[in-house]
């Protein structure tokens, strides 16, 4: 299995939601939610365009969970595109997608991975046997095997910080205001508002996995097939001594 | 459309994903029985090992409710140069940051940012969910910021003052105390059983020349230099200690290798090349703007706050910009690829696309005649401009004449009587020619005045040939056709016609940028022909256009409180700098020259257009002892061995050398590529443990000073009574054993004549803090109790009531809870014009770069902007001794996203970007067959280096790219044995190749060089002549 091209793609196949997309969870799953306030739906709207890769939101995730080394709850892919001859950079900001129909949440064995009334999608660290089951389910790289505990990792929307009634730590400090977290239940949020009038989309509809983390001026390049072979930068540079080797998660 | 390549850059850390995932697997195959193994087990069974929020808010109530153990205190960053104003969350018990994001009050961090009176309370709700404020005020901190405070605690870090074992660079150290290390250093003797070193009692001689028969290098004490890096709030300390208390001339940062050359271009056209003012684009209300040589979004200063308002105007309103530079970067984002555009050119021939550019705008009427036509401020000001040149004004073009090149005057036409000293001076004016083609002082004149003028003028001594100053840069760019300029850069004529089109289609909101890319063998010409663009659109203090910054609220001034500038005793220093910022015709060495019939070359360049350049120091000063030698050279957080391209190659032998050099004194908190030479390494503080007043280049348009303020206590050595081993606390026991004025018990004087001591850092900066509070029209309020406890300055109260009067405490507290003195947002611009204007005029002409010659050709330099290709010292073009068919090849600089030069050792930047490919485009990579990922050799004449390929669309072709901040020998890359003990192996520090170990020397001066521009002597990277080949791939 080639991950590194399954990240190159994850694009592919991008397709606009409007507010009228935005379905209800099943109904087991719903049943299933546990935690959280119902009253709210945690979502992100990311605004590629005013992404500058910057990789502030990448460390600060790391400084604020102590993610540990070589592993990313969330990373900003960053491509050279080239069409017509012509070269430019294209940023995608990646992270857990806090899906209304997650597919990391079924073959979960223990219960480990469960869904929040709110909408986050969380790992109970003591309950995670860390059998790798998700990591493989999840269509969006988001989730790894954290190699100090063992267990299932992945973006939590910094629920720490959001229940004490502060901003994931990416949204915080996102330089050029990319990232923008909010409720989807109130309908004067603003990313109600961005999801209502700005016709987002999400990466693989087609995986039915109603993502609740939504882009804005996702570049159409990063939609079609890819022609040629994508060459992906991979550094040559040894791993670090005290840590497993690289991998870009999320 | 279809894409025809795909490369994931900047972030890599790919590789070995599907090996980590089976090792994560198997492993916990074996631990099925549930749950993290209890010895790992997170502090909390969801967000792990998260520690709790600095505070929390009640969505309801909006109620604050602080974490016990934690604070959140306002201080500067010191990740780049921008030097941000951030906010530190900090476990008080455990004297360690946890997390650092950006100070809401703070212009560089946040936009619009806070009300200086907002009370810290209110400035937390302000980050937070709360009605989505948060959103709105979104202060932040970059990638690198976020990273920086791993610098902290760093295994590299050195925390005890070290005396080197063995030869310098034997990487073996032995621990002194530090009285011990002040008294070596002050007294000298035979210090490393190599013969006697002289100490800085014996060098501090202010009376004796250190050359009689040239008595303007001045007194021995200039044998002493301290190199510095960029002043992050400490420097008037610094120079108090080498400039006015012992007395050196010597004292010079680290601008000659970092951007000299755009601010010597801009220093041109701003009238001042000393200081070097530069003006920003105001990219909160530009329409258009033109980048050249610098990558908003992709790094630069202010780094965050150019992004910000950059991705908001493509997106939410109505900028439009391109870059010129050889590198595509994150200054372009394909999401809004109609507002973001890149364009590929030539290193190194920026002067040839503007000059082509401003040939188009004169051809087609699309200057700014009245912003140029009025000959003086008044006249500007009626005329509803913000600001005004000397485009009208009259030069002496006469060939042969005196006075030829010079501005024609007031004296010269007979209308005043000036002595001597008066005579071309400020009361001397400028001549220009009324609508009636009279000639008529610049001053007096109250319309506008010709704008073009060439032919003889009458004057008391004859008919004089004059031109206006706008005629001659007319002129200067017919000398090529569009075609001819397109043929130099590689932009086609029809794009340089379109950017010069889009440039001037904006009125005043557009705005022309330069910055790094200007380090070229041409760079002071290109960026003077950049600024002279926006000097044609009269943009200078507009709204939209270009802005000159709201300036700071200077600390180390004489008052209002404290008298921090002067002091009885202080030396002033004399002499010749060692990089010979004066015109060579007033030295000795020129007059004996002239005797002998010969007058130029002289024995190396002078730069009398220039500041002090560091470049020179290393080379023709410390190798060949030029115009005088080194005896002992401090290096302050400095790394030149690192930073010049072509230095190591020049000097590392005269550097390791003590008989060249008998004392090396670094004080770095890290063993850099510079201090790892040093005799004595004392250990300074970093980041949010140091003091500090620190100030944004440029880019803001109200005033703005960033504290800078101990909120975890240093980790370098204790001394007695609380002190920490760190800059201050070494230069001021030096100079108290060294009995030096300006330090010590009565050393800081108030207005009211009160006497005070200088004798810890607080002393001097919470006393500069005073004069901050007490800037402005009125002194701040007072800080209130909850702003002291919740912003963490509780942990200074005590030196603020032992340092500060009465009155004075509770305002500079006020000050430091804030993280600087801000000015409110609103009071930028008054209309369209800007709050904080630069008031003198803009030079179309500068005379004193029009009548400076080269000291080695003895010709005269153009006084415009123009294109001139890169050449060396005696002016031959650099292709024609290196030339394309040996090296086809340019290497550029490009600047890092995540990466600095000194923050290589922060091991989670390098994780996400573990070494820096080189970028070579994609058909000259075909056509050597070459693929991603290839092992390289690029030669230069200055040597050769390996590297990793990486085959890009976005490269020049003929260009190969190299990010800075990588190919480390220091700084961890190497393990040093300090007191027997091993530094960590972490050999992931020298990943990549550092494109200044292949810098090449200038091959037509007589003595050790580095390639550097011919006025700005700024170092050259863009540029550099190179071949380039595929190495076989390793068995």
């Amino acid at each position: 299995m080639d991950r590194s091209r399954r990240n190159f793609c994850l694009g592919a196949g991008a397709a606009a939601v409007g507010a009228a997309a935005l379905a209800a969870p099943p109904a087991d799953a719903a049943a299933a939610r546990k935690g959280g306030d119902p009253a709210n739906r945690w979502a992100m709207v990311v605004d590629v365009r005013k992404c500058v890769g910057c990789q502030a939101c990448t460390v600060a995730c790391i400084m604020e969970n102590a993610v540990p080394a070589n592993s990313f709850r969330t990373i900003v892919s960053t491509y050279e595109v080239t069409e017509g001859g012509r070269a430019g950079t294209a940023m995608l900001p990646r992270l857990c997608n806090h899906c209304e129909d997650a597919p990391c949440l079924p073959v979960c064995p223990t219960g480990a991975t469960f869904q929040r009334r709110d909408g986050i999608v969380v790992v109970d660290n003591t309950v995670c046997v860390g059998c790798g089951y998700c990591v493989q389910a999840c269509p969006y790289d988001a989730r790894f095997i954290n190699h100090e505990t063992r267990t299932a990792d992945k973006c939590t929307f910094c629920v720490h910080r959001v229940d004490a009634g502060l901003l994931p730590a990416c949204v915080e400090t996102c330089v050029g205001g990319a990232r923008i977290f909010g409720d989807l239940n109130d309908p004067g949020s603003t990313v109600s508002r961005l999801v209502r009038t700005q016709a987002p989309k999400v990466l693989k509809p087609g995986q039915g996995t109603d993502p609740r983390v939504f882009y804005i001026g996702l570049d159409p390049n990063l939609e079609g097939k890819v022609e040629g072979t994508p060459t992906l930068w991979r550094p040559s540079a040894r791993p670090h001594a005290h840590a497993p080797a690289a991998k870009e998660h999320a | 459309m279809s894409i025809t390549r795909r490369i994931l850059l900047k972030t890599s850390a790919a590789g070995g994903a599907l090996a980590a995932f089976a090792a994560g697997f198997s492993d916990t195959a074996r631990h099925l029985v549930g749950g993290a193994r209890a010895a790992d087990r997170p502090d909390d069974a969801i967000s792990g090992n998260a520690p709790p929020p600095e505070f929390r808010v009640d969505p309801a109530t909006g109620t604050v409710t602080p974490t016990p153990g934690q604070t959140v205190a306002n201080v500067a960053c010191l990740g780049c140069t921008t030097l941000c104003g951030v906010r530190v969350r900090v476990d008080t018990a455990a004297n360690r940051v946890l997390r650092v994001a950006g100070n809401p009050y703070s212009p560089l961090s946040t936009d619009p940012f806070l009300p200086y009176a907002t009370p810290i309370r209110e400035s937390f709700a302000s980050l937070t969910r709360l009605g989505e404020r948060g959103l709105q005020g979104r202060s932040t901190a970059c990638g690198r910021g976020n990273a920086a405070l791993e610098m902290l605690t760093s295994p590299f870090r050195v925390t005890t003052p070290l005396k080197r074992v063995g030869p310098r660079g034997s990487g073996r150290w032995e621990p002194i105390a530090f009285d011990r290390l002040v008294e070596e250093i002050a007294e000298g003797g035979d210090l490393f059983g190599e013969g006697p070193v002289d100490g800085l009692r014996g060098l501090r001689d202010l009376k004796t020349p250190i050359d009689p028969a040239a008595p303007e290098l001045g007194p021995q004490v200039n044998r002493v230099a301290l190199l510095s890096s960029v002043n992050d709030g400490r420097e008037p300390f610094v120079r108090r200690f080498f400039n006015q208390a012992l007395g050196t001339i010597n004292v010079v940062g680290h601008g000659a290798y970092c951007g000299g050359a755009y601010r010597s271009g801009s220093g041109a056209a701003f009238g001042d090349a000393k200081k070097m003012p530069h003006a920003k684009p105001d990219l909160r209300n530009a329409e258009f703007v033109l980048f050249i040589g610098t990558a908003p979004s992709n790094a630069g200063n202010p780094f965050k706050r150019q992004a910000m308002l950059l991705a908001r105007g493509r997106t939410d309103g109505v900028l439009n910009y391109v870059v010129v530079d050889p590198v595509l970067t994150n200054a372009d984002n394909r999401a809004t690829a109609d507002r973001a555009n890149w364009v590929p050119i030539r290193p190194g021939t920026d002067g040839a696309l503007v000059m082509g550019m401003m040939r188009w705008m004169f051809e087609n009427g699309r200057i700014d005649t009245r912003y140029l036509s009025q000959p003086n401020g008044a006249a500007a000001e009626a005329a509803g401009e913000a600001g005004w040149c000397n485009a009208t004004h009259l030069v002496i073009v006469q060939k042969g004449h005196p006075r030829e090149g010079r501005m024609l005057r007031a004296s010269d036409m007979g209308w005043v009587t000036l002595d001597e000293k008066e005579r071309y001076g400020d009361r001397d004016a400028f001549v220009v020619l009324a609508a009636d083609g009279a000639p008529v002082a610049h001053d007096a004149h109250g319309g506008a005045a010709a704008l073009f003028h060439d032919g003889a003028l009458e004057t008391p001594d004859g008919a004089l040939a004059v031109k206006t100053a706008l005629t001659l840069l007319r002129d200067e760019t017919m000398r090529l056709e569009l075609s001819g300029y397109a043929d130099v850069c590689g932009v086609p004529a029809d794009v340089i016609a379109g950017l010069a089109r889009e440039f001037t289609a904006h009125g005043k909101k557009a705005a022309a940028n330069a910055h790094g890319g200007m380090m070229a063998g041409n760079g002071f010409y290109n960026a003077f022909g950049v600024v002279t663009l926006n000097t044609l659109i009269g943009n200078l203090n507009h709204k939209g256009g270009t802005i000159f910054g709201g300036g700071r609220f200077p600390d180390e001034q004489d008052g209002p409180r404290y008298k921090l500038a002067s002091f009885p005793g202080q030396v002033k220093p004399s002499g010749i700098a060692i990089s010979r910022p004066v015109p060579y015709e007033r030295s000795g060495e020129f007059r004996a020259a002239r005797a002998a019939g010969r007058p130029y070359p002289a024995k190396a360049p002078w730069y009398p257009n220039a500041p002090q350049l560091t470049t020179e120091y290393l080379t023709s000063g410390l190798v060949d002892g030029y115009p005088y030698g080194l005896k002992a050279l401090f290096l302050w957080n400095s790394n030149p061995v690192y930073g010049i391209p072509g230095v190591r190659a020049a000097a590392e032998a005269a550097l390791r050398d003590p008989a060249t050099l008998p004392l090396i004194v670094a004080i770095d908190p890290f063993i850099n590529e510079s201090s790892a030479l040093a005799d004595y390494i004392v250990p300074d503080t970093v980041l949010y443990e140091t003091w500090g007043w620190a100030a944004p280049w440029a880019g803001v348009p109200t005033k703005t000073t960033t504290a800078r303020w101990p909120v975890v206590e240093a980790r370098t050595e204790r001394l007695p009574g609380g002190r920490h081993v760190q800059m201050e606390t070494f230069l001021i026991a030096l100079a108290m054993r060294l009995g030096l004025p300006g330090f010590g018990p009565d050393a800081i004087e108030d207005t009211e004549g009160n006497r005070h001591p200088l004798e810890r850092p607080e002393d001097w900066y919470l006393r500069g803090g005073a004069n901050v509070a007490w800037l402005g029209k009125q002194p701040v309020p007072d800080a209130t109790d909850e702003d002291i406890a919740l912003s963490g300055v509780a942990r200074l109260l005590p030196a603020l009531k032992a340092t500060l009067k009465d009155g004075e405490w509770r305002k500079v507290a006020f000050v430091l809870a804030r993280g600087g003195r801000y000015q409110d947002d609103g009071e930028g611009f008054a209309g369209d014009v800007a709050t904080h204007r630069f008031k003198d005029p803009l030079l179309v002409y500068n005379e004193a770069v029009g009548t400076a010659r080269s000291s080695i050709t003895g010709r005269r330099w153009t006084g415009t902007a123009t294109w001139m290709e890169p050449v060396f010292a005696d002016g031959t073009p650099v292709r024609r001794v290196h030339t394309p068919e040996d090296w086809p090849f340019q290497v550029v600089s490009a600047k890092s996203v995540l990466v600095s030069a000194y923050t290589i050792a922060a091991d989670r930047l390098r994780h996400l970007h573990p070494e820096n490919p080189v970028g070579i485009n994609a058909d000259d990579a075909r056509r050597l067959g070459i693929a991603t990922g290839d092992r390289i050799r690029i030669a230069t004449p200055g040597g050769s280096a390996t590297a990793t390929a990486i085959v890009r669309h976005g490269v020049m072709p003929g260009v190969l790219a190299v990010e800075h901040g990588f190919g480390h020998r220091e700084y961890g890359a190497r393990p040093h044995v300090i007191g027997g003990t091993r530094q960590p192996d972490v050999p992931e520090i020298g990943a990549g190749i550092n494109l200044n170990d292949l810098g090449i020397a200038d091959p037509t001066r007589a003595g050790a060089s580095v390639w550097v521009d011919p006025i700005a002597g700024s170092a050259v990277r863009q540029g550099i002549p190179a071949r380039l080949e595929r190495l076989a791939v390793p068995a």
